[in-house]
């Protein structure tokens, strides 16, 4: 369990994270979302004591971090893969944490078993690939046998079956009772694995509800049209909170009208349709519905479906 | 409830231990740190033969000095004894025989220093550090236990170092008929003293890597601090007036150097008060470094 109230901290004149009120529950996995530069690292920093909060207060499991007598007991993390000395071995590196809380030997031969990095132990960290470095940095994480687990970017620079494995881990350490708060930038595999999600943007909190709710919540159902009488349907849909985009010749996006009524106003005024399919929406759509106006660096190199999702509503009475 | 969920996991996580943090257990990480890399091991026993082999040379020259002396004496007709040959050594020259042991002493300064600036200062470079205070939060469990470590080794090794170059020295002056060996005023002093005195240098050079967070830096102020501030306060000397003879030594090197030598000078600290003075600057670096590194981001 981890609870974070009016956490704010301050970089000269730039607000990281600004009141921040967060609680994270145990037995489920929460993911915490958001644009680069939105505040993640520094909160999860913030909870493990690394970076002092300039105003508010974060606890993990009751207390502060720093107050736990156990803390690699209480809290794994992995916040930094590259928080690795370069000229030590990764069976070094985990035998100095080891050490701190007198974990025997034996645990470090069992986590670097967990992570699969027997064949690199004795190996400088130094020379580890991204994904090497990454289960390093897990196998530390979860040296004490943590009660809550704090991971970010965990996938980050996995192959595809070190992502299953680590969607497995989090699954299975969640079942436990145990609480996990992960954050990535790979919507798809949040989607996959967090049960809860928290979406942060420029420091503030924007959404914190559970993964369906979010998926389901945020955007308008809308529904692809294809009609051969594109411009006529619109002008006759549009206006009165609903919104057609024409993306292409024939093709119309109606958001905010369910497809049956779609289909009454083309029955009634004769305009033919032959296609009508309500869109799912992903998380994606969801994340980009939230961040839209909370992204710190904006990319100018659009591609894909972005400037679909600007394209300009057509709108009636013109 | 809470008591119920703990006493259920402790066992569960029998495989990963239950004391929590302890003292011995950040020694013992410390430790591990230091050892497991192979640039300190490597390091280390370099800078064992470096100074006993500093030391060597220094005895050496000495012996050259007093050999081609008594053999100009010889040329001349005359006969120089022992006495006269320990007389050309006085008190207080610098060149006192009982100090040979700590004779390749600033060698040990300079790695063992060097190291102990590295041994912080490399954790901020590779990001090792938040690791460290991930498992120990508290901070200064860990920075004392590294400063533990880096003054016990930096004694040991010096203290081994000054008793091999003294065990070279004593048959080469002995050879001469020169009355030196372990009951020679000072030379137990000095023995145990230079130990001191680097693991003082090593101390201020951890302080320095945790203040300044950067090797290059850390390295560059402690080299300036115990050799370029030595040479720079000699031309102090050189302005008019009484005042500025005295102040050359009370900086750190000269202070810590006069703690290493025995007796009272006219005019000059005493040793015990150079002890004090050094002492001072160990703390003056040590103590803001541990505040720093508990109040900082990492």
């Amino acid at each position: 369990m981890i609870e974070a109230t009016g956490l704010s901290k301050v970089y000269g004149s730039k607000t990281a994270v600004d009141n921040v009120t967060f609680t994270v529950k145990a037995g489920q996995v929460t993911g915490f979302l958001g644009p680069n530069g939105a505040g993640k690292s520094t909160t999860m920093r913030m909870i493990m004591g690394l970076d002092r909060p300039t105003s508010g207060r974060v606890t993990v499991n009751g207390r502060p971090y720093a107050e736990h007598k156990a803390p690699l007991h209480q809290v794994g993390a992995l916040l930094d893969a590259k928080a690795v000395h370069t000229s030590r071995s990764a069976y070094n590196h985990l035998r100095a944490m080891a050490a701190t809380h007198n974990i025997p030997t034996a645990r470090v031969h069992e986590v670097i078993e967990m992570t699969g990095l027997e064949a690199v132990a004795k190996k400088k960290a130094g020379g580890f690939s991204l994904g090497m470095g990454q289960r390093l940095g897990i196998a530390a994480a979860l040296l004490g046998d943590p009660q809550t687990l704090i991971l970010d970017e965990p996938v980050n620079g996995l192959d595809p079956e070190g992502v299953l494995w680590v969607r497995n881990l989090v699954r299975y350490v969640a079942s436990q009772g145990k609480t996990v708060f992960l954050s990535s930038h790979l919507m798809s595999e949040m989607a996959q694995t967090a049960d809860h999600l928290i979406v942060i943007g420029r420091g503030r909190i924007i959404a914190d509800a559970p993964m369906e709710e979010i998926i389901a919540g945020t955007r308008q159902v809308r529904t692809l049209v294809r009609t051969s009488a594109a411009a006529q349907l619109a002008a006759l849909l549009a206006g009165n909170g609903v919104t057609v985009d024409q993306n292409e010749q024939e093709t119309l996006e109606v958001t905010g009208l369910d497809s049956r009524r779609i289909a009454q106003v083309a029955l009634d005024n004769g305009v033919l349709v032959y296609e009508l399919t309500p869109q799912l929406s992903s998380l994606e759509d969801a994340y980009f519905d939230l961040t839209k106006d909370e992204v710190e660096y904006h990319s100018h190199l659009t591609g894909g479906p972005a400037p679909a999702r600007e394209a300009a509503p057509v709108t009636a009475g013109k | 409830m809470t008591t119920m969920t703990e006493t259920r996991t402790s066992r569960v996580r029998s495989t990963a231990g239950t004391t929590g943090v302890t003292f011995a257990g950040v020694l013992r990480s410390e430790w591990i740190k230091l050892w497991s890399l192979m640039s300190t091991r490597i390091l280390l026993l370099l800078t064992l033969v470096a100074i006993i082999g500093v030391g060597a040379l220094a005895v050496l020259i000495r012996f050259s000095f007093l050999d081609e002396m008594s053999r100009q004496a010889r040329e001349a007709g005359q006969t120089m004894t022992p006495e006269m040959m320990t007389e050309s050594f006085p008190p207080g020259s610098g060149f006192d025989l009982y100090n040979l042991p700590n004779a390749g002493l600033q060698i040990g300064i300079l790695v063992l220093g060097s190291l102990a600036v590295l041994f912080i200062s490399s954790e901020y470079a590779t990001g090792m550090i938040r690791s460290t205070m991930n498992a120990v939060p508290h901070r200064t469990p860990a920075f004392v236990a590294k400063a533990i470590i880096l003054a016990v080794i930096s004694y040991v090794i010096t203290t081994i170092a000054a008793a091999a170059t003294f065990l070279i020295a004593m048959p080469v002056f002995q050879g001469l008929g020169i009355d030196l060996d372990w009951s020679t005023d000072g030379v137990l002093y000095s023995v145990f003293t230079g130990g001191l005195y680097v693991a003082g240098v090593a101390l201020i050079g951890l302080s320095l890597g945790a203040l300044l967070r950067n090797s290059a830096g850390g390295i560059t102020v402690l080299v300036g601090l115990f050799f370029v501030l030595s040479i720079a306060s000699q031309f102090l000397t050189l302005i008019p007036g009484d005042f500025w003879k005295y102040v050359p030594q009370y900086i750190p090197s000269d202070a810590g150097g006069r703690f290493l030598s025995i007796g009272h000078t006219e005019g000059v600290i005493d040793p015990w008060q150079g002890g004090l003075i050094f002492l001072g600057y160990v703390l003056l670096f040590l103590v803001p470094a541990m505040f720093v590194l508990k109040k900082r981001d990492v």
